[in-house]
């Protein structure tokens, strides 16, 4: 059975139809590249993937794990194991990073049937997975992501995921903003997260972020739907070509 | 006759201190300008959103003789453990039983109010009814004319005040729908240094009315910091109307937690009479179910160079509604006031409300002056973001609100009161916030 399954998904923001009939499969173990212009609403599919409210889901499906999650709130989704690191991480203020860490990780594994942390067992845990990825205890004191630069935010996603360990991952747009230290840090928090077990959506605009995270698929989105699949050439290819080929056949 | 003035007027003339000129006069000027004006109403400058219809037909009694009781468990550890000067007030009068004054330095005096009215009038005179004008608060003028008992601190120039006073108003009813009138007077000398911390909290399940004056005098660079906790039954009608007189180069620093009672006001005058004064009035309030919540406040900057800032932040769930009220009022001397007011409220619910008027009235040219007033639900990102990793629905909103509430709550420089604080907010929260409200949620 295929990890995650999306059959002729059609979605509508604010009334407008985004998703057209999208399908995709993703397979246990693998990694996926949707790669698309902007605004042809890649974004849009992870927050339908999340369950986020307003994106309404008006045909097709979304197995993971074989089970419909269309009417599963967005936090019992991440507690089967979705995740999705966000393309504008959200600032919380008032709430630190540890404290939201904890929570969540607690929250998550408290599903599965695994041991709660207390806070001190906690803060090893996360240490342990914050110093791979650079990120200092003072981050982790701060509120969450408030007054973290864009490339802060971005390896704070990269926490979380690490902290949570979700079967599938969504990273949207990770790659934007960061220069290319900070890249090669992502990229190796992501790398070191592939497993056999989980699967992997990467949305990205540009290829330079599949150099590092060298994806088994790779998929176009235009005009709401998958117009071609293919292997890491693909994303080459378009490298050079753009996506204009795409946007004028699907019109 | 306006609803309860026959009741003070028979009741006080066995009061303490019948029969000293001044004393029997300033009961008449509080029976006077309350017989002249009866209880607030909405078109009542400062009552214009909270409607004291509740009090029309005078059911609420005098209460007699309070009942012995001990000193209940306060909902707050930390304060309790904290040393304190400790004065107990059961229905509105002393409980000297209850009370934990030894050691009190030279030059302060704590006492029962109705005991100096009674030993040392002549210390009470040049304050009581001094400070609060009964011409603007008619509830504080019905209070007058109930003059009896409460609190009166003393604190000589330039001492510093070792332990914090902490006042446990506690409001037992017994079968029938009571009334208390408390009266509270804080005087502060040159330089005098003290933190008053107030607990609120009704012992039995009646309904009561809890009517309370306190009068406050800092003399030029007194501090004193003030804490208030209201936590009454929602059986309870709480006003608290506070007059401060603020000398040159003093500060004063209120905040009020209200989750309590079924109308919870704090209505606070603060005088800035000479330059140089740091007045801070911040307040946090819970409200849910039919609860009403007003916070009120009147700043008047009648000298040059000072400052003053207000925060109130407030949450309203079920069909809460909360009130605020305040005006800044900048005399045409005050020149270079620094003032700003800012009220924030989330509204959980649909039917929650909230009504808010901050006002700057400014007659000098030079000054600083600001005011804003948010109403909102919570943060939809900032929700999705804490649902999108596993939190349910009930702990995300319970996170959220609590973040929203501790950004004031961190402002309070006294640490146990900081704690307990934040501990009944949690407490508050986890009681009330379990289900998303209507509408909220996906
Ligand atoms: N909240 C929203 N309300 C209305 N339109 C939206 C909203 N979010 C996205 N859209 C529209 O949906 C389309 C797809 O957007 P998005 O999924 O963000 O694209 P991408 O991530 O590929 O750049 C765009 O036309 C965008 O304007
Ligand atoms: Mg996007």
């Amino acid at each position: 059975m295929a990890l995650l399954e999306i059959r002729n998904l059609h979605a509508t923001v604010d009334g407008k139809a985004i998703l057209k009939g999208l399908n995709l499969t993703i397979d246990a173990g693998e990694v996926h590249a949707i790669m698309g212009p902007n605004g042809s609403g890649k974004s849009t599919l992870s927050y339908v993937l999340t369950g986020r409210a307003g994106y309404e889901v008006t045909d097709g499906e979304i197995l993971f794990d074989g089970k419909d999650v269309i009417e599963m709130d967005p936090d019992e989704r991440a507690r089967e194991g979705v995740f999705l690191a966000f393309q504008y991480p959200v600032e919380i203020p008032g709430v630190t990073s540890m404290t939201f860490l904890r929570t969540a990780v607690n929250a998550v594994r408290e599903h599965r049937g695994e041991s709660v942390f207390d806070p001190m067992d906690f803060v090893k845990y996360v240490r342990e997975r914050a110093t791979d990825l650079n990120i200092s205890d003072d981050m982790l004191k701060r509120a969450v992501n408030v007054g973290f630069s864009g490339g802060e935010k971005k390896r704070m996603e990269m926490l979380q995921m690490a902290s949570l360990e979700p079967r599938i991952a969504i990273l949207d747009e990770t790659d934007s903003g960061l220069d290319i230290d900070a890249l090669k840090v992502v990229a190796d928090g992501v790398n070191a997260m592939r497993s056999p077990e989980r699967g992997m959506l990467l949305i990205t605009h540009y290829q330079r972020l599949l150099d590092y995270i060298v994806p088994d698929h790779v998929h176009v989105l235009a005009n709401g739907q998958i117009v071609k699949s293919g292997d890491k050439a693909l994303a080459l290819e378009l490298e050079e070509k753009g996506y204009a080929e795409f946007l004028e056949n699907a019109a | 006759m306006q609803p309860y003035l026959a009741q003070a007027l028979d009741a006080s003339s066995t009061f303490a201190g019948a029969g000293v000129g001044w004393i029997d006069a300033l009961r008449r000027a509080g029976a006077d300008a309350y017989g002249e004006h009866g209880l607030p109403r909405r078109r009542d400058e400062y009552w214009r959103y909270t409607s004291l219809n509740a009090l029309l037909d005078e059911g609420f009694q005098l209460s007699e003789a309070a009942p012995a009781i001990g000193l209940p468990t306060l909902p707050h550890p930390s304060v309790a453990g904290l040393a304190t000067y400790r004065v107990v007030l059961v229905n509105g009068r002393v409980q000297p039983k209850l009370c934990a004054l030894d050691g009190m330095p030279d030059d302060v005096l704590i006492s029962g109010l109705e005991d100096l009215l009674a030993a040392a009038p002549d210390r009470l005179e040049p304050y009581l009814g001094q400070i609060a004008p009964l011409e603007d608060m008619p509830m504080a003028a019905l209070n007058t004319a109930f003059l009896q008992d409460g609190m009166a601190i003393f604190i000589g120039e330039n001492i510093i005040l070792d332990k914090p006073v902490h006042l446990i108003s506690i409001t037992a009813p017994g079968e029938g729908a009571m009334m208390v009138q408390p009266r509270h007077l804080v005087v502060m000398g040159q330089g005098a240094q003290a933190t008053l911390i107030e607990t609120h909290i009704t012992a039995t399940g009646g309904s009561s009315f809890n009517n309370i004056v306190t009068e406050m005098q800092l003399a030029e660079g007194a501090k004193l910091n003030h804490f208030v906790f209201q936590e009454e039954a929602d059986t309870s009608v709480h006003l608290s109307g506070t007059a401060v007189s603020l000398a040159a180069g003093s500060f004063y620093d209120s905040f009020v937690l209200q989750s309590g009672a079924a109308i919870g006001r704090s209505e606070i005058r603060a005088y800035l009479n000479g330059p140089g004064v740091d007045c801070r009035l911040d307040g946090v309030y819970l409200a849910t179910g039919k609860q009403v919540v007003d916070n009120t406040t009147y700043v008047e900057h009648a000298a040059p160079e000072c400052r003053s800032r207000q925060v109130y932040k407030g949450v309203l769930d079920g069909q809460a509604r909360g009130v605020f009220q305040g005006k800044v009022h900048v005399m045409r001397d005050a020149q270079k006031t620094d003032g700003n007011q800012l009220s924030r409220a989330l509204l959980l619910s649909p039917r929650a409300e909230i009504d808010a008027r901050p006002e700057l009235e400014i007659y000098a040219d030079d000054v600083k002056c600001s005011h804003g007033a948010t109403a909102g639900e919570l943060d939809e990102d900032a929700l999705f973001y804490l649902l999108s990793r596993g939190i349910p629905q009930a702990t995300a909103r319970r996170m959220l609100i609590e973040a929203f509430l501790s950004e004031a709550i961190a402002e309070i420089p006294l640490q146990p009161v900081a704690e307990d604080f934040s501990t009944h907010v949690r407490q508050w929260l986890a009681g009330h916030i379990d289900q998303p409200a209507d509408g909220a949620g996906s």
